[in-house]
């Protein structure tokens, strides 16, 4: 580095100029630790690494609006704090593939995933538990909808859907097994591929509640959701059964599933993945919260599940290119 | 033959002719309704605390990424500028080799956009809020470097070779030599990078890495529009606020502006600059604080998900070709429609006193909003493909070029327009002849460079499908397809390379003539 007196040979403006050419070389090297000075905090996925007590770290794929999200899970987190004696903090994170990535290197310890997410990151960390799925899970449904005006009519069988093509349509997100995965498997068994769809290409909502409001708007003809949010939709009223209608329900399916980080018992202490499925098995509806908690998940209780529950899905996901 | 030089900077704005022939065909119309509501909600934001609150917080966040990511790449910019300086080495060590060995070698990370060293980042070190820093701080590093470096070896030898001769060490007469008359051009260009930072910071948002971006997209896809105002009032307040700060120092210190004809000096005000520059210091190193950056989480590395076995010929066989010229044609369109359309609205709001503040007003939102949400909201209206995000794109870049060109043709004098309006020339007229027609070749030389960072930047309205590499890029990353996304990063860095070769010739021709 240079000393100062070098430049004390410059005058005035020269030199201020010079000093600060000189001082912005030397203060490069001091100037870089600050602004990456080891401290966590924001995100609270980052921050349970410091801290001494284990934060269990849950989160969810993003599947319906951010504010539903945020309730639910922070019900959850409290109910399960309560029941397993650990700090509990609901990480939102803000698509399904980051999800899976999330979880695979390590910043999410319980996720509730869906059947392709679920098996994507079950792949991509061996070893990974798949500790509980809803009563609604083992058989679960997408409905096809359309907007009242595109003139679509409900069918009683999945070769009706071939009357999609040519039509404005679109999927949730592309990873939704629910509103994409299964949809598109359907849709194949009618005959209609994606690119069959006008404009060339099916579009991606992002989630559930948007792919409601699109077709219900018009801006799409028709679309695939999660028949679980399409009734709390109409239920709640977002979605007028004047502008939008289901034209098809699917067949069953395994769906959404709870999968646990496979270290679990090491950093929280021996039978702990246990411990949090008993407590997710044991809500009831008798119970005030765990009935909330229950409700907004659309189902009665939770039951146990198997990785090979999921094998169907695994088939279907290497079949339309989503496993590899 | 040749055009002259008015009707030049009006060439581009051929590509209205395909772009509104086909456009009927495209719309579906299906959504109108929502794009009126969308527009109504502009003037009722939601005014609710809650949403306000979480909303501040989100442009906190996005307004510190762009903070960090811009103070890491100048330092690694001048860092590398200098060590790819060819003047440099040839004073150092007596030839340039390894000035044009760096040089090339940081075509790499700047031919890759921010968007997908953000993505490419989360793989690899996990979810924390110092991607965002990094992704920003790799691009735009580069690419400072590349200005340090250019800068550096336009400036004129004279005064070193003076001091060379008079005996004195060579890093010493570098840095007296040729210290001051950087600073100006480098400080200039450096508060350009501050503006595109912000931009950068909440596109990365939209795509989840933190801050105020994806609050944006997720009210715009549940259709909360009120609530999406609210965010966009806010972030253009910001935004505004830091073009004028920037734009005012940069008067005030006497740089030159970004576009327009250089003029070089060696800038006033030294000692605010140098107070300036270490307030940023603590300014960093607190916001770095607050964001909870942890550089040593950089450095864990996770394995990426294995590849399948027969990935590679799965992935050799995607339809590059066509892929590679969706992606060619929509940099083509957005780069025609962003060059062209500027100065033709200018003209055609010539006559009005408030037309050129409406079309500040709107080139301001076009700036600030990030094009998958522009993209989005076409999809309410348009159906996919190329023209719906060149659309999208251009937009943004207009938004970028128009307030440029404006500037341009202020710092350019009244006096010919003046006169040519005294000698009875519509005020269109005299617009064209007497302010465009001597900016016509800079500002073009400015839209070739435009149109290779618009081939960067085709990757973030890959949403919009059919649009070549980035709608393959949004369909590989939710399959974890790794042997598809290295492909398509290769293929991505090959175009982008070849378009910097290409508009760099462009823009010589250009400005030779």
């Amino acid at each position: 580095m240079f000393k100062l007196d070098q430049i004390g040979i410059l005058r005035g403006r020269e030199r201020s100029a010079a000093v600060l050419a000189g001082l912005s070389l030397a203060l490069a090297p001091a100037a870089l630790p600050p602004s990456l000075s080891p401290a966590l905090a924001p995100l609270p996925a980052a921050q349970a690494q410091q801290t001494n007590k284990p934060v269990l770290r849950i989160s969810a794929i993003p599947d319906q609006q951010p504010e539903k999200l945020n309730r639910l899970y922070g019900l959850v987190a409290n109910e399960l704090s309560k029941q397993l004696g650990v700090p509990v903090k609901y990480v939102p994170v803000t698509n399904y593939a980051a999800a899976v990535s999330a979880f695979r290197t390590g910043n999410l310890d319980l996720v509730w995933f869906g059947g392709l997410t679920g098996v994507q990151a079950r792949l991509q960390k061996p070893g990974a538990k798949v500790i509980a799925q809803r009563d609604i899970d083992a058989s679960f449904h997408s409905v096809f909808i359309a907007n009242t005006k595109s003139g679509l009519r409900p069918v009683s069988s999945v070769q009706g859907l071939s009357q999609l093509k040519g039509k404005r349509f679109t999927f949730g997100s592309e990873s939704s097994t629910s509103g994409r995965l299964m949809p598109q498997y359907f849709l194949g068994q009618a005959g209609v591929k994606p690119n069959q769809f006008s404009g060339g290409a099916p579009g991606f909502s992002g989630s559930h509640d948007a792919t409601i409001a699109l077709v219900q708007s018009g801006a799409y003809q028709a679309g695939a959701v999660n028949e679980q949010v399409w009734k709390a939709n109409l239920r709640s009223g977002k979605a007028d059964p004047s502008k939008v209608t289901v034209i098809w329900k699917t067949p069953g399916y395994p769906d959404y599933h709870w999968i646990a980080q496979p270290n679990l018992d090491k950093r929280f202490g021996k039978g702990f993945t246990n411990r949090i499925q008993t407590a997710i098995l044991s809500w009831r509806t008798s119970n005030p919260e765990q009935k909330q908690i229950l409700t907004l998940f659309g189902a009665q209780q939770f039951t146990g599940a198997q990785a090979s529950d999921y094998n169907r899905i695994e088939q279907v996901g290497r079949q339309i290119g989503k496993i590899r | 033959m040749k055009p002259a030089a008015p009707l030049l900077v009006l060439l581009p704005a051929l590509v209205l002719v395909p772009v509104l022939l086909l456009l009927p065909g495209l719309l579906h119309g299906g959504g109108w309704d929502l794009i009126g509501r969308f527009l109504l909600a502009a003037l009722q934001p939601s005014l609710d605390p809650v949403v306000l609150q979480s909303l501040l917080q989100g442009l906190a966040i996005t307004a510190g990424m762009a903070l960090l990511g811009w103070a890491c790449s100048l330092l690694i910019g001048v860092v590398l500028g200098l060590a790819s300086s060819r003047l440099l080495w040839r004073t150092l060590i007596g030839h340039a080799l390894p000035a044009e060995l760096i040089r090339r070698l940081l075509a790499i990370p700047r031919s890759i956009h921010e968007l997908i060293w953000g993505l490419l980042l989360l793989q690899v070190v996990g979810l924390q809020p110092a991607i965002a820093v990094v992704a920003i701080a790799i691009p735009y590093g580069a690419l400072v470097a590349r200005v340090v470096s250019d800068l550096l070896d336009a400036l004129p030898e004279r005064n070193l070779d003076a001091l060379l001769s008079a005996g004195s060490p060579a890093p010493a007469a570098l840095l007296t030599a040729l210290g001051p008359p950087l600073m100006p051009g480098l400080i200039s260009y450096g508060g350009y990078r501050l503006e595109c930072a912000l931009r950068s910071a909440t596109l990365l948002g939209v795509f989840g890495l933190g801050g105020l971006g994806n609050e944006l997209l997720l009210t715009l896809q549940s259709l909360e529009f009120n609530e999406l105002w609210s965010g966009l009032w806010l972030l253009l307040a910001v935004m505004l606020a830091l073009e004028a700060l920037i734009g005012g120092l940069r008067r005030r210190w006497g740089m030159p502006s970004r576009f327009g004809l250089t003029r070089t000096g060696v800038g006033r005000r030294g000692r605010e600059i140098v107070l300036a520059l270490v307030l940023l210091i603590p300014l960093v190193a607190g916001v770095g604080k607050a964001l909870a950056i942890d550089p040593a989480a950089l450095l864990q590395w996770q394995p990426l998900p294995p590849v399948a076995p027969d990935g590679w010929a799965e992935a050799l066989a995607l339809p590059w070709l066509q892929l590679a010229f969706n992606t060619v044609l929509l940099t083509l369109l957005a780069a025609a429609l962003a060059v062209g359309v500027a100065p033709l609205l200018l003209l055609l709001v010539a006559p009005w006193p408030w037309g050129q503040r409406l079309l500040q007003l709107v080139w301001a939102i076009g700036r600030l909003w990030p094009p998958p949400l522009t993209a989005l909201l076409l999809l309410f209206v348009l159906k996919p493909g190329v023209i719906t995000a060149a659309l999208a794109l251009g937009f943004h870049n207009l938004g970028i070029l128009g307030r440029l060109l404006l500037e341009g043709a202020q710092a350019a004098g009244s006096e010919r327009q003046q006169a040519l309006q005294g000698a009875g020339a519509g005020p269109r007229l005299a617009l064209l002849y007497g302010r465009f027609s001597g900016l016509a070749r800079s500002y073009l030389a400015y839209g070739a460079y435009r149109a290779d960072v618009i081939l960067r930047e085709t990757v973030v309205v890959g949403l919009v499908a059919g649009t070549g590499l980035g709608s393959q890029l949004n369909e590989s990353l939710s399959s974890f397809a790794f042997d598809q996304l290295a492909l398509l990063l290769a293929v991505y860095a090959l175009l982008t390379l070849l378009g910097e070769d290409l508009s760099d010739r462009a823009r010589h021709r250009l400005l030779q003539q």
